[in-house]
């Protein structure tokens, strides 16, 4: 069984769906509308492009162009998790590539290398989908659990700097919002987890079958990739709150002003 | 004990403080007066290493305060701030906060001192147990005060610690810090506090324009 292909015409139809939030924005005066633009047009771009690169390197399978590409899916990611936490990029864009690049990559190689061992053990059709989606969801949960951080000790910083001035480390006087920035960062993917199948669909879930699996395969497919996904999101956010608070205090355990972006 | 030499505070491109000295010797009390935002609090946060001095330097006990020694200065000194922050739990929870740190673990007080201190500043004991959240301002001075009591120290840096305080609880509170042996350098605009002090040090625009020596007993 194979999926059905969408020609031109039925995605304008879809596109053409795009009216109605397009009109709602406009009439509230949301001044989302060109930003609604730019970003569906980017989508749409970018997506080609990867469609286009993806069939190369399925087709070429060769394990250092895959290594390589997940390398440039974190980048891309540790950059846009600094950036959207309203961080600046000199500073923690370093720890946080190594926080998000750790996190995933190991979960990455568990879920691969050792659970799934696909034939060969790199093929790009297992390892470069498996680890978008998990470097994906990282990526989200980063960008809360850091942005939380900084922002809610800059804003709270008696609350911060009583901890300190009662002999706290830096460490200890991080604390709580280590506590707050996990719990929020965790708590999506948890409330995803509680619901999923009875609310919604699952995408992966919903791709395979659309794509010809059996449903059985795609909810064992579901279930991993979303323990999977949890890890990663739990380990990531505690490596990057671990390592950016290496650099996000001055000498004197204060939080750096210039870290913030505004 | 206390030292500022010609300190000069800066943020960005404003001036918070500029050429300050004034000194405390051990034992000695201290009150810091003058109007809103001249800089009197960022004078106590300085003494605790929130700022660096861009010029001059702070020392306390002989010790410069330098990223490498503000460790050893938080924990000589008892920092009560303006708003207390006591957590969102129980009374005893924020009371005993410092002691949840390494650096206060062993020194974790029992449950006598903890009433012997909450007897002193007229607390009831079963204000433990009590939410900080339904407690007064008042009462989360006092709970303030005797948490820094709790610690042992000998030297107090107070912000403004008894601007919700009765006239018998400010008067408690400043007969616990008018004991002897006890550094203490403060923030207050209380008439009591600058009379029975020994030193007044007045602040203008991040400027000492006036330091005042009492006499102990003038009152």
């Amino acid at each position: 069984m194979s999926t059905r292909d969408i020609n031109l015409t039925q995605l304008l139809i879809i596109y053409a769906m795009l009216a109605v939030p397009a009109a709602i924005l406009a009439v509230f005066r949301t001044g989302l509308v060109r930003r609604t633009l730019i970003a569906i047009v980017r989508m749409s771009l970018q997506l080609a492009l990867v469609g286009l690169y993806l069939q190369y390197v399925f087709d070429l399978n060769n394990p250092w162009l895959n290594v390589a590409w997940f390398l440039v899916m974190v980048t891309v990611a540790s950059a846009n998790v600094v950036h959207s936490a309203n961080l600046r990029t000199r500073a923690l864009l370093p720890m946080v590539l190594i926080g998000i690049g750790l996190s995933t990559s190991c979960v990455l190689a568990v879920f691969v290398f050792a659970a799934l061992r696909p034939q060969p053990f790199y093929d790009a059709r297992y390892l470069i989908p498996i680890g978008g989606m998990i470097l994906g969801n990282c990526m989200r949960g980063n960008v809360i659990s850091l942005q939380r951080f900084f922002s809610g000790i800059r804003e709270n910083g008696k609350e911060y700097m009583s901890s300190l001035f009662m002999g706290a480390t830096v460490t200890e006087a991080v604390r709580p919002w280590v506590r707050r920035s996990l719990t929020a960062a965790l708590s999506p993917t948890v409330s995803t987890m509680a619901t999923m199948g009875i609310v919604s669909l699952p995408g992966m879930m919903t791709g395979q079958i659309l794509g010809g699996s059996d449903p059985v395969t795609a909810v064992k497919y579901q279930t991993a990739i979303m323990v999977a996904i949890f890890v990663s999101v739990a380990m990531g956010a505690w490596l990057n709150l671990a390592l950016c608070t290496r650099v996000g205090f001055n000498e004197y355990g204060m939080v750096r002003d210039d870290i913030f972006r505004s | 004990m206390i030292a500022f030499d010609d300190v000069t505070v800066r943020a960005s491109q404003s001036v918070l403080l500029k050429d300050i000295t004034f000194s405390l010797d051990a034992g000695e009390k201290a009150v810091i007066t003058g109007p809103s935002g001249s800089g009197k609090s960022t004078i106590l946060l300085t003494l605790m290493g929130a700022h660096a001095p861009a010029r001059g330097r702070v020392r306390f006990d002989g010790t410069e305060v330098t990223a490498q020694t503000v460790a050893s200065v938080r924990n000589a000194v008892a920092f009560i701030g303006q708003e207390p922050v006591l957590g969102n739990r129980s009374v005893r929870d924020g009371l005993l906060l410092p002691f949840t740190f390494r650096a206060n673990r062993d020194a974790r007080p029992g449950e006598e001192r903890i009433s012997e201190i909450l007897h002193g500043l007229k607390l009831p004991s079963d204000i433990l147990d009590r939410s900080t959240a339904v407690i007064s301002g008042g009462e989360k001075q006092r709970i303030a005060v005797a948490r820094a009591l709790l610690t042992g120290k000998n030297t107090f840096v107070a912000d403004e610690i008894t601007s919700a305080l009765d006239e018998t609880s400010n008067q408690i509170v400043l007969d616990l810090f008018l004991r002897p042996g006890i550094t203490v350098l403060a923030v207050s605009h209380q008439g009591q506090w600058l009379q029975r002090f020994d030193k007044q040090i007045r602040i203008v625009n991040g400027t000492v324009v006036d330091v005042r020596h009492n006499r102990r007993g003038d009152t």
